[in-house]
């Protein structure tokens, strides 16, 4: 299977400490991966590296064979994101937010704008401005914006935050039905692990900013009687609980 | 290319969405009027001759470019960096597929055009107004005098901005950078002054270089010679600012 997203010897440490160290990793077309590890574990570095917002001490990613780091407008060409928090502009209205964002493409036109807002359910605050938002739609209008190009790659970090239940049940659709649809490949961090025992088709557990492991979805509910216990061996076993 | 222009029209869509450019259009105005207001009450109060039609632009450009164009400039230029960094929208930008480079340049190139648009329009203004209510007649030449004066001010703008703009990228608060623009533009102006003779190395002296293009003959060494010095602190401004700016982690 195609590789579309490679992760080598990926560091990044902190002065505090933290951070991420040589992270390797590889994720195939089609794939829903999930990244799973609590809080302070390094996803949301990993992921701002991906996207470059941070530069790595050392390592590379490459996202459809470009390096974020050599290459950044190829490697972000066919990428949709949200990465720690679903900003938009406040003073441009949920339509003028999206338009911004269609200029760098050129498959995106009023008509694709308005199907993303349908799609994610805020099609009648088209022309409201995001400050008058709850969390909720503001996160709502942050996927619109990542599934606004139709893109390849989505890396979504924490993409159900704050989000009611018909709002987390529309997203997994979302992301399943693109997945099968479209053949989209999603990179989404979560530390809800019933999420990503639903939604996700790979896992891979990051912890103290090392992968401990990748498996997919099917073997380890095969092995483990729920996500939550494998995530608890893989921990222990690496002796860290 | 593309993305360069990309980037550019959103820059100057959020730059009008702000308002800051109605707000500083609105006060340009009544700085105009006022002027002219304050021209006309001395010449009819005290019989005293104010200025003539071809004088008046060129005396509120003096007002204006050591006023409320660092000022305005200043304002536009923190919202398009503190204010992003700040807001955390910075991001929204930096994960598309454009450089840092191109919208770092972007973001510089939407600023100029604020402040072009901004003199273009005190510009035309102070024109219309000079010839309605003073009594001298235009020439060509004069008329050629103000839109060269107005057209090179953008250079000196252009340096101002990209003070801040390293400001911004040093200081995480925009106020800090906006208390600290301020700071520096009276330090340099008051150095300039007490040190006349070396006041054409800072660049705020260099804010009234317009004034060398309505000199006949034209004093072309000193303008090649300011020129020069400005390019320098364009070419050295903009790298410092960008490199600050690509290191920056999101």
């Amino acid at each position: 299977m195609e590789k579309v997203i490679e992760i080598k010897n990926l560091t990044k440490v902190f002065k505090n400490g933290r951070g991420i160290t040589d992270i390797n990793l590889d994720i195939h077309r089609g794939e829903i991966f999930g990244f799973l590890g609590p809080n302070g574990s390094g996803k949301t570095t990993t992921m701002k590296i991906m996207t470059g917002l941070m530069k790595p001490d050392s390592g590379d990613v490459k996202i459809l064979g470009h390096s974020v780091l050599e290459d950044f407008e190829k490697a972000m060409e066919k990428v949709g994101c949200i990465i720690e928090t679903a900003e938009s502009y406040p003073y441009l209205t949920a339509y003028e937010n999206l338009k911004q964002f269609s200029r760098y493409y050129k498959n995106v036109d009023d008509d694709r704008i308005n199907e993303v807002l349908e799609l994610t359910g805020i099609i009648k605050y088209k022309n409201e401005k995001p400050r008058k938002f709850s969390l909720g739609m503001k996160q709502r209008l942050g996927i619109a914006a990542a599934i606004l190009s139709k893109p390849e790659v989505i890396i979504l970090d924490e993409p159900l935050n704050g989000l009611d239940v018909e709002g987390m049940l529309d997203m997994r659709n979302l992301i399943k039905s693109l997945a099968e649809r479209e053949n989209t490949t999603f990179f989404i961090s979560s530390h809800l692990i019933h999420d990503v025992e639903l939604t996700c088709t790979h896992i891979g557990i990051l912890y103290n900013g090392k992968l401990l492991n990748v498996d997919t979805t099917r073997n380890i509910l095969n092995n483990y009687a729920s996500l939550e216990n494998y995530f608890v061996s893989e921990v222990e076993t690496n002796g860290k609980v | 290319m593309g993305r360069f222009k990309t980037a550019l029209i959103n820059e100057i869509e959020k730059l009008y969405k702000r308002k800051k450019l109605v707000v500083a259009l609105i006060i340009s105005f009544i700085i105009i009027i006022l002027g002219q207001l304050i021209i006309l009450g001395v010449n009819r109060g005290f019989g005293i001759r104010g200025v003539g039609s071809m004088e008046f632009p060129m005396l509120v450009l003096s007002v204006v470019v050591n006023t409320i164009l660092p000022l305005f400039t200043a304002l536009v230029a923190i919202d398009s960096f503190s204010g992003e960094f700040s807001n955390n929208t910075m991001k929204i930008a930096l994960t598309r597929p454009v450089t840092r480079l191109k919208f770092f340049t972007a973001k510089i190139t939407a600023i100029l055009l604020f402040v072009l648009f901004n003199l273009l329009f005190v510009m035309v203004l102070s024109t219309l107004a000079g010839l309605i209510f003073n009594a001298n007649s235009f020439t060509l030449r004069g008329v050629i005098d103000i839109i060269v004066s107005y057209l090179v001010t953008l250079l000196p703008m252009l340096v101002l901005t990209l003070v801040i703009v390293v400001f911004t990228n040093i200081l995480r608060s925009g106020v800090g950078v906006f208390f600290l623009s301020i700071f520096v533009f009276i330090i340099l102006k008051a150095l300039g002054m007490v040190f006349s003779r070396y006041s054409g190395i800072l660049f705020t002296s260099m804010l009234d270089w317009y004034k060398l293009f309505t000199i006949s003959p034209l004093p072309i060494l000193k303008i090649a010679n300011k020129f020069s010095m400005m390019v320098g602190y364009v070419i050295i401004l903009f790298t410092t600012g960008y490199y600050l700016f690509d290191k920056k982690e999101f």
